[in-house]
């Protein structure tokens, strides 16, 4: 029945996760997505004909074949109005966003929205989620692009860096990171109710700012292969690929990025990423359904955020979004697993030397 | 340094040869034998030692930076830098172990027996960086020294003797040596580089560097009284170092801090002792009294064993052993734009272990045990490094490269002695 079709139409509405591999254009991902989607959509089964009532010139009864006798009878007749070969598919376009992108050197958690949750995904965009990367450096030559693919430009020995070396300059980057969290908030520093919440370490980026990293720490150090867990906020991928290449700098040597992976974008884990295997109408239905919860706290905070938006100060808008709904720690927190140990530098230094912990990261 | 080591391969030349004369289309992928002939490079060898650097930071225009572009530019084109507003590097020929600020001059000191021990850098008007010979008059001195420049002390051993702290006042510098003893020179209108009063002395131009006989463990004073900050008991000048007495008689003192009109001294056993001026309720812990002329027994309920003090104008501040910081008097204190004056110490956030606290005259520096430089306060001429001229009313990181050991906090400058990461 149509029915069959638009059910399933209606459910295609909210967020998922994809995982996309390496080497694959972010725009493939999003028309392959659509195309399963449309073809899970016009091979239900189409709807039963209508019939419709046609008078026809039958020849008249059984005593046929001779006989001129032709007489109007009416008889149902299926009409050719809705068949699919007449009307062509039923569906042809399927609205599905992509969030934040990922290029094509990149691999992991890719959030794509269907429907009515394209405009949930502007408020996930909006809102200062913050995403975690795994970036796998190598030691020992620079390339043009900073991957291991590119063309070599220089190669350096690396037997003089240590795990402790490396530590070390992590958390010097680490250190200039946390300033620009705050400076990027866009709030007075010289009121009190700034420095209120600088000491509960809530101050985040307001607005435009340049890529911060809000966690950083080694996770794997075997030279010349190496591993970094970086957690930021409104990044590039080749900015993350240039990190690498600046840590290497620091540590007298080169370093070049031979992967970047998202395992988290917000409250999208790469556990529930789908693979390409999953791409399939029924799988991103059963995905929907299991964010639903989270889309809609993203859409909620969204609609707060821009309520809020129209007071003057924005210390009291980044006070009032912490306090009263508490989205953005509450949706990293909640579905974030505690897996970064407590070795990640930033839980323990805070943003300030005031009182109080950051909640952030 | 770099160490080049070319790959020797046999068909190097061929190679070579191929390049100098084919062009590889753009886009074709290079032959895995083509990359191995890179040379590769070494920056840095596998037992490089951590480097010892200076970085200055504040008000440049007496040369207490020590670079002299900032105030005579090189090209004619350049304005001259009023304001370093993040930390610079200064470039020495040797490790620097200690430095000082004073008022518009700096001394950095080294440790080691070479016949240079000391450089001085900014005002000299009163001779508090030694007689620096001018080059067009052997008896003229300069007035403003833009550059590092030693300081000849009169030693009796220069090739053995080190030169173990530094230390300045307004117009008068202290050096701290192993076997010497204390030299002093600079202004001394007060007495404060312990030599006699001379009515009318002119400073300078004065080659007067003198040692001060002391004994280890008590407090010696000398110089102004007027606010009871020499502690001897009355408020006139003293001339000569005399130990102080009040509760400090007996009592061995690790660690001495003076600022403005206020000082403190901390015991071994972690007390700390205070007189001089209580305008700004530095001492308002024992006394209600604005100036008290002999040391007193500060009980701070809640601080704990003390292990470092510091002084401002109108603020102080101390360390305990568990590396909590606690903060009292009137100013910026640190916690905000509304807590401007506090009597009883205010503790800072406890998670954050700091190894050592420095004051200015206006500011706070903190130093954490990651080796990550803190600093609040007043933003005098640029003096807090943190690259804007707006006062910090809490403590806000300065971005060095490096680890922070050590940093010397002046009026409207700050000298800060980092050790590189590798």
């Amino acid at each position: 029945m149509a029915a069959q079709a638009i059910r399933l139409f209606r459910k295609m509405d909210g967020l998922f996760a994809v995982y996309k591999p390496q080497g694959v254009h972010w725009k493939h991902v999003r028309d392959s997505i659509e195309s399963n989607l449309l073809k899970a959509l016009n091979s239900c089964p189409p709807p039963a004909p209508q019939h419709a009532v046609q008078f026809q010139l039958l020849s008249s009864g059984e005593n046929s074949s001779s006989s001129k006798d032709l007489a109007l009878s009416p008889t149902m007749v299926p009409t050719l109005a809705d068949h699919p070969l007449v009307t062509g598919p039923q569906f042809h376009k399927v609205h599905v966003g992509v969030g934040h992108r990922l290029d094509a050197f990149s691999s992991g958690v890719l959030v794509l929205g269907v429907g009515k949750g394209n405009g949930v995904l502007e408020h996930l965009c909006k809102s200062h989620v913050t995403r975690d990367y795994t970036l796998e450096g190598e030691f020992g030559k620079a390339t043009d692009n900073f991957t291991d693919t590119g063309r070599v430009i220089e190669k350096t020995t690396y037997d003089h860096v240590t795990q402790d070396k490396l530590e070390r300059v992590l958390a010097m980057i680490q250190g200039a990171n946390q300033k620009a969290l705050i400076t990027y908030s866009q709030v007075d520093l010289r009121t009190q109710e700034a420095y209120e919440l600088a000491v509960r370490g809530l101050l985040y980026p307001h607005g435009k700012s340049p890529p911060i990293l809000t966690g950083l720490r080694c996770i794997h150090f075997n030279p010349p292969h190496f591993s970094l867990e970086v957690q930021c906020v409104n990044e590039t991928q080749k900015y993350l690929r240039k990190l690498i290449h600046e840590v290497g700098l620091e540590l007298r040597t080169c370093a070049v990025c031979s992967g970047v992976r998202r395992t988290r974008d917000g409250p999208f884990k790469v556990e529930n990423a789908l693979t390409r295997q999953h791409w399939t109408a029924d799988s991103i239905i059963q995905a929907i359904a299991h964010f639903h919860k989270t889309t809609r706290r993203i859409r909620k905070s969204g609609m707060y955020r821009q309520t809020a938006g129209q007071m003057n100060s924005s210390a009291e808008v980044q006070e009032q979004i912490r306090s009263q709904t508490g989205q953005s720690e509450q949706i990293n927190q909640d579905e974030f697993s505690s897996s970064t140990s407590d070795t990640v530098v930033d839980r323990e230094t805070p943003v300030t030397m005031s009182e109080g912990r950051t909640k952030h990261r | 340094m770099a160490l080049v080591s070319l790959r020797s391969c046999g068909r190097l030349g061929f190679h070579l040869g191929l390049r100098a004369y084919a062009t590889r289309p753009v886009g074709t992928p290079r032959k895995r034998e083509q990359q191995d002939d890179t040379p590769v490079f070494q920056y840095v060898g596998q037992h490089r030692k951590l480097q010892g650097k200076v970085f200055v930071w504040g008000f440049s225009y007496t040369g207490a930076l020590g670079i002299p572009s900032f105030v005579v530019p090189d090209s004619g084109r350049k304005k001259p830098r009023k304001y370093q507003l993040t930390p610079y590097r200064l470039d020495t020929e040797q490790k620097i172990s200690s430095a000082a600020c004073g008022y518009g001059f700096t001394l950095l000191a080294s440790n080691s027996r070479d016949l240079t021990k000391l450089w001085g850098m900014g005002l000299n008007k009163d001779s508090q960086l030694g007689f620096q010979r001018t080059q067009h008059d052997r008896h003229k001195s300069y007035d403003y020294v833009l550059e590092a420049s030693p300081v000849s002390l009169p030693l009796v051993n220069p090739q053995e003797t080190r030169a173990l702290q530094v230390s300045c006042g307004r117009a008068h510098s202290l050096v701290l040596t192993d076997s010497e003893g204390v030299f002093s020179m600079g202004n001394n209108a007060y007495g404060q580089c312990g030599r006699k009063i001379v009515e009318d002395e002119v400073f300078r131009f004065s080659h007067s560097i003198c040692p001060a006989p002391l004994v280890l463990g008590s407090v010696y004073a000398c110089g102004w009284g007027a606010d009871g900050q020499t502690g001897l008991g009355y408020h006139n000048k003293a001339s000569c170092p005399v130990p102080v007495g009040g509760d400090l008689a007996g009592v061995k003192v690790q660690q001495v801090a003076t600022y403005g009109d206020c000082s403190l001294a901390v015991s071994t056993d972690g007390h700390v002792f205070g007189w001089g001026n209580s305008e700004y309720l530095q001492l308002a812990s024992v006394t209600e009294a604005t100036q008290i002329s002999s040391p007193w027994l500060l009980a701070l309920r809640g601080v704990g064993r003390v292990r470092q003090a510091a002084c401002g104008g109108t603020q102080v501040a101390v360390l305990n052993e568990e590396g909590e910081v606690f903060v009292w008097g009137f100013g910026i204190l640190g916690k905000g734009p509304k807590l401007s004056e506090s009597a009883i110490p205010e503790r800072f956030n406890p998670t954050v272990k700091v190894s050592s606290i420095r004051c200015g005259l206006n500011h706070f520096a903190a130093i954490t045990d990651r080796g990550e430089l803190f600093v609040w306060a007043k933003n005098v001429r640029g003096c807090l490094g943190i690259g804007k001229h707006d006062d910090q009313y809490f403590p806000w990181r300065v971005t060095v490269p490096g680890h922070v050991t050590d940093v010397a906090c002046g009026v409207d400058h700050m000298v800060a002695l980092v050790r590189s990461i590798i």
